[in-house]
Order: structure tokens, then sequence, then C-alpha cells
């Protein structure tokens, strides 16, 4: 049994990440994972996938069929699954020490693949939180070439300002520290809590993560929001709207210049999207 | 007829499962914990299909293509042969994760095996999608596009004639890869095409995916571990940029036709060498390339290859950031 397991690991992988991928690109979750231009590719390439997963039970599991036969011959080594795994072994005596180490190695690494997919196919898809933003440092990073420039900016009008995400108004804030920039240009953004070190309990980071491949390379960006004793309502990660606008930092115990300052907050559903792009 | 039926209940078992347990609610896992498992499971995710088309790619040259017609195509010179294998990328573009089963394909038909590390190390830099990624991110500025494609192409040759000169090429690779390269299969070789692709379809995915699995898992984990802003912090020196760059590019595992995305908002904070050298390394040698190099190639033969590229990689950067 367990051999059978170590010899159908890799289709059962294969088949674990495609059901596992085309799931979520039927429930519009894939992009938790990757970036939106990857979707139609990686359900193409899926269902590709698929149909040799399909073709692989067809012709090598049908007890019918010449697999096990064959097996006897596929690499030359026998139906000895460690030699399969190492020819070199082929001969060896069952208890030598390589053979044993061989066997373990197997075991363990096939039950820790399995493990992870296991994962994969049962644990609910999630979005990266505020610990892998304090752990990558918000704004610690420029914004990539996608940004807002204060020139263009300077005659938007207050529709557009309304529009503007995190990661514009991030890169605004990146550009310019001039108060009167700020005057009267309406803020509403949506995005995560995530701390601000500077003054924890009077302040925070709205936050989102930028994606140009994949989770992996997501890169926290910020704005600094002014509430005071915020935590009262609000906790950590949630997810919120904040209408408001930019102004000069009241608090002491910031070195932050501008903030934005809430006239209106709501805690909102984690958007579909949760990404920006 | 029953091995079909077999694999239709399996797939079908797992959509099912996959589709009730969101119902089961939120498991409320740790923060850190929660991340590690998104971060290895995006790893995973984007790579599959680059491996599913590196395996059909793998199929196509093995079993489909005439026996000998590439190698026949190719120049007999050793050297302008191995510069003519670096540019085989440019119409097979597979990212790196996708190059490994095609470069273990093309040593089965009867490449060399520094061949097919200059094939496998040249590819994912001098292929059309890196290459228009890459321009889009810095254009001509600061020679970054410039010192990625020559400092590739350069690394990829250099590494091929220094293989090359090797007397038992064979014992750079795993025992296992170089029995099935060397073992003439007599059953294999009365089936059908269409049984040889789904054979080696179910061997390739055998190999890489359970390394592609733990490559994923400890990329999760290394990117959990390790703080980015310690890495920042060291941008603006020549010597330490190129350094932390080569360790973002090592840690961060991301695919060479989207990585100039990734690190173009570094340019403001890292020198142009430094970039250029996450460029040239990121695409070799990475966690999860290991990870999947090493189905294929003996651990010393990696250690060899990842201090040579590093050093190239290195090099590239300081020459860049002197010239720039």
């Amino acid at each position: 049994m367990w051999r059978n397991v170590i010899r159908w690991n890799g289709i059962i992988l294969v088949a674990v990440t495609i059901v596992s991928s085309l799931w979520l690109a039927v429930t519009g979750q894939l992009v938790l994972y990757i970036h939106p231009r990857y979707v139609i590719f990686t359900v193409t390439m899926a269902i590709i996938g698929l149909a040799f997963v399909l073709a692989s039970f067809a012709m090598r599991a049908d007890p019918g069929g010449d697999d096990d036969h064959d097996h006897d011959h596929d690499h030359g080594v026998g139906s000895d699954p460690l030699a399969e795994l190492d020819p070199t072994l082929t001969g060896q005596d069952a208890s030598s020490p390589a053979r044993r180490r061989a066997a373990l190695f197997a075991t363990l690494g096939t039950a820790l693949t399995l493990v992870i997919a296991f994962t994969l196919i049962v644990l609910p898809p999630a979005t990266l939180s505020s610990a892998t933003a304090g752990q990558r440092s918000i704004n610690s990073t420029g914004v990539g070439s996608e940004i807002q420039s204060v020139d263009d900016a300077a005659t938007a009008t207050d529709g557009a300002f309304s529009a503007f995400t995190v990661l514009d108004w991030a890169s605004l804030l990146r550009q310019t520290t001039d108060t009167s920039f700020y005057a009267e240009k309406p803020a509403s953004m949506v995005g995560f809590i995530a701390d601000h070190p500077d003054d924890s309990d009077n302040m925070f980071y709205l936050t989102r993560f930028v994606v140009t491949c994949c989770a992996v390379d997501a890169q926290p960006v910020g704005v600094p929001v002014y509430l005071e004793n915020w935590r009262a309502e609000f906790a950590i990660d949630d997810w919120v709207q904040v209408d408001g606008e930019f102004g000069t930092n009241p608090s002491r115990a910031s070195t932050e210049p501008i903030v934005l300052t809430v006239d209106d907050m709501v805690p909102v559903e984690q958007p579909a999207e949760p990404y920006l792009w | 007829m029953a091995g079909l039926l077999i694999g239709v209940l399996g797939i079908a078992g797992l959509f099912t499962l996959r589709a009730l347990t969101p119902a089961m609610g939120e498991l409320n896992l740790p923060n850190a914990l929660q991340d590690l498992l998104t971060l290895s499971y995006s790893v995973i995710i984007e790579s599959l299909p680059f491996v599913i088309l590196g395996i059909v790619l793998s199929i196509l040259v093995q079993v489909w293509v005439p026996d000998a017609w590439i190698i026949r195509v190719l120049p007999q010179n050793p050297v302008l042969r191995r510069m003519a294998i670096s540019f085989l990328g440019m119409f097979l573009p597979v990212c790196e994760c996708g190059n490994v089963p095609l470069a273990r394909g093309l040593v089965a038909k009867g490449f060399t095996v520094s061949e097919s590390m200059t094939f496998l190390i040249a590819a994912p830099i001098l292929n059309p999608i890196t290459i228009i990624t890459t321009h889009q991110a810095f254009g001509f500025d600061d020679g970054i596009l410039v010192a990625r494609l020559l400092g590739g192409f350069a690394i990829a040759n250099l590494i091929g004639w220094i293989y090359s000169r090797h007397p038992d090429q064979e014992s750079l690779l795993t025992s296992r890869f170089a029995a099935e390269c060397r073992v003439v299969d007599a059953a294999a070789a009365r089936r059908s095409n269409g049984r040889k692709s789904v054979d080696l379809f179910a061997r390739e995915a055998g190999v890489i995916m359970p390394a592609l699995f733990i490559g994923a898992i400890i990329a999760g984990i290394v990117q959990v571990a390790v703080p980015r802003s310690v890495l920042v912090s060291l941008g603006s020196n020549p010597l330490w940029s190129i350094l932390a760059m080569m360790v973002l590019a090592f840690v961060i595992s991301i695919c060479s036709n989207v990585d100039a995305f990734f690190i173009l908002p570094f340019a403001g904070i890292f020198l142009p060498g430094s970039i250029a050298t996450f460029l040239i390394l990121g695409p070799i040698i990475d966690i999860k390339m290991l990870a999947m190099m090493r189905t294929t190639f003996r651990t010393s033969t990696l250690v060899q290859l990842t201090a040579v590229v590093s050093l190239m990689a290195a090099l590239i950067g300081l020459v860049v950031n002197f010239v720039a």
C-alpha cells in the first residue's frame, strides 16, 4: 500500500494542486495567490494536466492493463521500491544503512508532501495578514511604476480623489509632505489595519499588499491614520473603510509628518480582490 | 476502464472535499503560520502551470521529436554549440521551474550534462518574456537589462565550459537520473507514443512535484523568519547591497518572467548593480530551484554551481555599480 502511495505521489500532488487551482479559479479566489494575468494560463495548463492525470489512471492503474508488468521493467531496476528511488541500491542487503536511510527519507519526504497537499485541499483560502506586513516593513520600498504623480494629482477632481487607493495616497505621501497639497482633498480608502510602531494606541497603518506576480512578492503599502484610542472599536487585521482628509499629525509620539485624520471609519468585508496590482 | 473510473472518482472526491471544507469555518491559525501556508501555496500554485508546460515540452522533445533531430541542427563545435543552446529559451519560453523537466528531457535525448546546464541557466533569462518584462520595468537605464542578458549568457557558457572539461560528466547527476538515462527500456520501446507520453508525465511529476512542495514550504518558512528590514537597511552600500540582493533572490524564489516588476520598487533604495545581481542570480539559484535541481544533480554539483554562479553574479553587479 505505502509502496503504491510513494509510486503515485507525484500524480497525487499534481491532482491536488490542479483541483485546488481550478476550485479557486471557479470561486474567484485564485487571485489570493497569483496575479489575475496568470489566471487563464493557470486554468489552461491545469486542464491539460488533468487530462494527463486521468490518462495516467486509465493506462497505469488499470488492473487489466500492463502497468504491473511494465513496472518490472521501468528503469531496469525491478519492482524494488527502494531501487526505484535509487538504482545504485539494487542488490544491496535489505538491512544495509544506505537502504535504511533511503527508505526513511522516502517515507518522510512522501509523508511531508502529502500533509502539505492535504492542507492545500482542506484549509480555507486566506490572504496575507498584518504579520507579513510588519515583517516586510510597510512602505520600506518604492511603489513601482504605476504611481500617482503630484503634478497629475494636483489637477484631479474631488471624485477622482475619492477613488484613490491606499497605493495612490501612499505614493503621493512619499513625494510630498506639503500640507497645502493635501488641503480639501477628500480621501476614502479600504484596507486592513496594521500596527504603527510610533504611537500604536492612536495611530495605525491602513494597509494593502501590492502584488506583481504572486503572494510571495507582496509588498505592503500603507497610509498612516490618526484616530485616538482606535483599539476600543477595532483590532489589527480588521478590514475597514476610512473617510477623511490628510493633515498635520497631532501625535507627539510620532515622527510621521502627515496623517489621515478620520471623519468616518466603518468595518467592511475583505474585498474580493484584497491585493492591489 | 477501471483505472479511468478510479481516477474520475478520485478527482471528483477531491473537488467535493475542497468545496465542503470552507463551510466548516475558519481555523483561526496564528497569523505567522497562516501566512507561511499562504506563501507556500502561492509558490506551488504559481509554479504548477510552468511545471506542467515544462513536462509537456519535455514529452514533445523526448517522445515526439525524431531522435537526434535537435542534436543534428545544432553546431558541432562545442563552444558554438553551447552558445546556440543558450538561445533555445527564445523558442521554449518556460520560466525556471519548467526548465528543470525540460533540461532532464534534453539530457535523456542526448545532450551532455554541461550542455543541459547551459540551457538550464540561460533559458530563464534569454527568453522573450523575460526580456520584454525587464525592458518594461527598467528600459535601458543604468545598464540593468544589458547586464542581465550578457551576464546570463556569460555565466551559462562559463558553467557549460567548466563542466565540459569534467572527465565523467555522468557523475554530476544523481544516480537515479543517470540510471534512467542509461538504461534502455525494451518494454517501453514497444509502447505507443501516447502511452510513452503518459508514462513520462507520471515519472516527471513524481520527481518534480515533491521537490516543488518541499522547496515551497522551505521558502515560506524562510520568508516568514527573515525580516525584510534587515536587507533593506543594507541597500546603499556598494558591496552589502549586492549581498543583500543575493539573499533576497535566494529567499524569494520568484519566477524570472516577472521578477523585474517585483524588484522595480527596490530600485530607489538599492544600487543598479545589486538589482542586476538579483535579476541574474534569482532565475538560476534560489531555494525552490535548488530543491528542484536536486532531482537531477548531486548535492556536490549544486554546491559548486551555486558558488560559481553567485561569485559571477556578484562580480557583474560590482562592475555595474562601478560603471553606472
